[in-house]
């Protein structure tokens, strides 16, 4: 059985200090420091406002949207249309 | 959304609350080694610490199926137009890819959330949809890139899937966004390979100044210049750059202070991806000049065959190895795109500082939609050139509206503040929103009216 290393009592010592480390809020903080506020998941989750669409505005965006579509039907026709 | 250019001192409300999470201590460890650096006027130390997202939706982007259609370019029409197309749209996706990254900076949110949340339900679920679709067709892509490289080597599509499920396992294992990032940047900078391959066909000045030549567009079918006009937009500026550079950026941690630096890391990106890509073009001119076959006669493990043939086996080898690489990269970079509009639509926990146990959405997501892709490429017969530049085609004809609600958002000073979009930003993107709509829509037309025998090819 081997008797007490030299590392043991740095071990012992760090165990120590970390007992009587900073308290809980000090260490919030100092993390809390190096995030902005709005980064903190607990504020991420809140959603943002919702922003109003004009009816123009909604309505290019609905024509868009159906363009795309449709022009991507198109490309996957044609894809299938050439390997069969 | 509060907007703050300035370090944030510790409210006493948020010291009461007990829900700070792991994601806020790793995220916190990363902004402390930030901070010390900008201190201590570290400038270098400090850019290597804000690099990343931009250099990874730069690098990812030349993905397998954009390797394959710049070396078709090449191949196909010579250097010409593509020479100076390709730097052009890098500088249109770092116009994309700055908007992108200012946003999450700006916000901390992702992409996803931040459509679903400011524009409703309805459009979040599309923009996510649309980018699963593409994700899925991408990601088969890239399992047939790597598929390609490896068969160089003899080796076939189950090692192919191995490699790429193995290397999405390996780059969630730690917990971490800087583990992760770090091993997806470690595995990116071997996109290089495609300039090495282009020195190695030592191609000869005369060679490439013939091959500068435009008349060579007058040869060949319209629907194959588009095709591949289409494939290049696509391989620059893509639904899964904008999702990814704004979700990475706010999962890193990036405030507006660092937008500067954000600005330099995506600059970059779009430097280096233009270079290598230059190098995919000029591998491919190569065999042009040497009469090497048509397009399709590329597929499976022809383009560093064809190389090996007329430049050498070090440019075969080279090139192979390339095709492995840029495949890899773009399975990470785009799974984990796909993982955070996931989670950011779902509205559940959505970071690489989660564990699979916090955020079991966003890991299986990750994993998941790659296993499904991995799982297509097994299928025998699959035509795999086809694939490959219609996956970009198919990005470029769903860009335009991820593109719209981007510019809307960067556009919106209730979110963004002094962030906001100044006029000559809008100018480039809505001209990229044009270019990009054109190419997509020109190539989808002609290719139906084709398949529909209303035009002949």
């Amino acid at each position: 059985m081997s008797g007490p290393q030299p590392d043991d009592s740095l071990r012992a010592g760090a165990a120590a200090s970390l007992q009587a480390g900073p308290p809980r809020e000090q260490l919030l903080e100092e993390m809390i420091m190096h995030l902005e506020r709005d980064q903190l998941v607990v504020e991420t989750f809140r959603p943002v406002s919702r922003a109003e669409l004009g009816p123009y505005a909604g309505a290019a965006l609905w024509a868009l949207r159906i363009f795309s579509v449709v022009v991507s039907l198109m490309v996957i026709y044609a894809f299938v249309a050439r390997l069969s | 959304v509060s907007v703050s250019t300035t370090e944030t001192t510790p409210s006493p409300q948020l010291l009461d609350q007990p829900l700070l999470t792991d994601e806020d201590n790793a995220r916190s460890h990363d902004r402390a080694r930030v901070h010390d650096a900008r201190r201590q006027r570290k400038r270098w130390r400090l850019l290597w610490l804000l690099i990343g997202p931009g250099i990874l939706a730069m690098l990812g982007e030349n993905d397998g199926p954009s390797m394959i259609a710049y070396a078709s370019d090449g191949a196909q029409y010579g250097l010409g137009l593509f020479v100076i197309f390709i730097p052009v749209l890098f500088v249109m996706a770092f116009v994309c890819q700055e908007m992108s990254m200012r946003i999450g900076a700006v916000t901390h949110r992702g992409y996803g959330e931040l459509v679903l949340q400011r524009y409703g339900k309805l459009w979040g679920w599309f923009g996510a949809g649309d980018l699963c679709l593409t994700n899925l067709v991408t990601l088969i892509a890239e399992f047939v890139a790597i598929r390609v490289g490896l068969a160089y080597f003899g080796l076939g599509s189950g090692v192919a899937v191995l490699l790429g499920l193995a290397l999405v396992l390996f780059s969630l294992s730690g917990g971490r966004y800087w583990r992760w990032e770090r091993t997806v940047l470690g595995l990116a900078i071997f996109n290089g390979l495609f300039l090495l391959a282009a020195i190695l066909v030592r191609p000869h000045l005369s060679t490439l100044a013939s091959s500068l030549s435009f008349a060579r567009f007058d040869h060949g079918s319209l629907n194959t210049l588009l095709l591949l006009l289409a494939a290049t937009v696509g391989a620059t500026v893509t639904p899964w750059m904008i999702f990814f550079q704004q979700s990475a950026s706010a999962d890193k941690g990036m405030t507006p202070a660092d937008i500067g630096h954000g600005r330099y890391d995506t600059a970059l990106g779009a430097v280096l991806a233009a270079v290598f890509g230059l190098g995919a073009l000029i591998a491919g001119a190569a065999l042009m000049s040497h009469h090497g076959p048509g397009i399709q006669g590329f597929a499976g493990a022809g383009f560093p065959r064809a190389l090996e043939k007329v430049a050498g086996g070090a440019a075969g080898t080279v090139f192979a190895l390339g095709l492995v690489e840029a495949g890899a990269v773009a399975i990470l970079t785009i799974s984990a795109s796909t993982a955070y509009a996931a989670g950011e639509c779902v509205g559940v926990s959505h970071s690489f500082n989660t564990s699979p146990r916090t955020a079991s959405l966003f890991h299986a997501a990750n994993v998941g939609i790659a296993l499904i892709a991995a799982v297509v490429i097994l299928i025998p017969g699959a035509p795999l050139l086809s694939i490959a530049l219609n996956a970009n085609v198919l990005a470029t004809v769903l860009l335009p509206v991820s593109l719209v609600f981007m510019v809307m958002l960067a556009n919106d000073k209730g979110l963004m503040g002094r962030w906001a979009n100044r006029r000559s930003t809008n100018a480039i993107a809505v001209t990229v929103l044009v270019l990009v709509s054109a190419c997509g829509t020109a190539y989808g037309i002609d290719s139906f009216l084709q398949a529909i025998h209303l035009l002949g090819s």
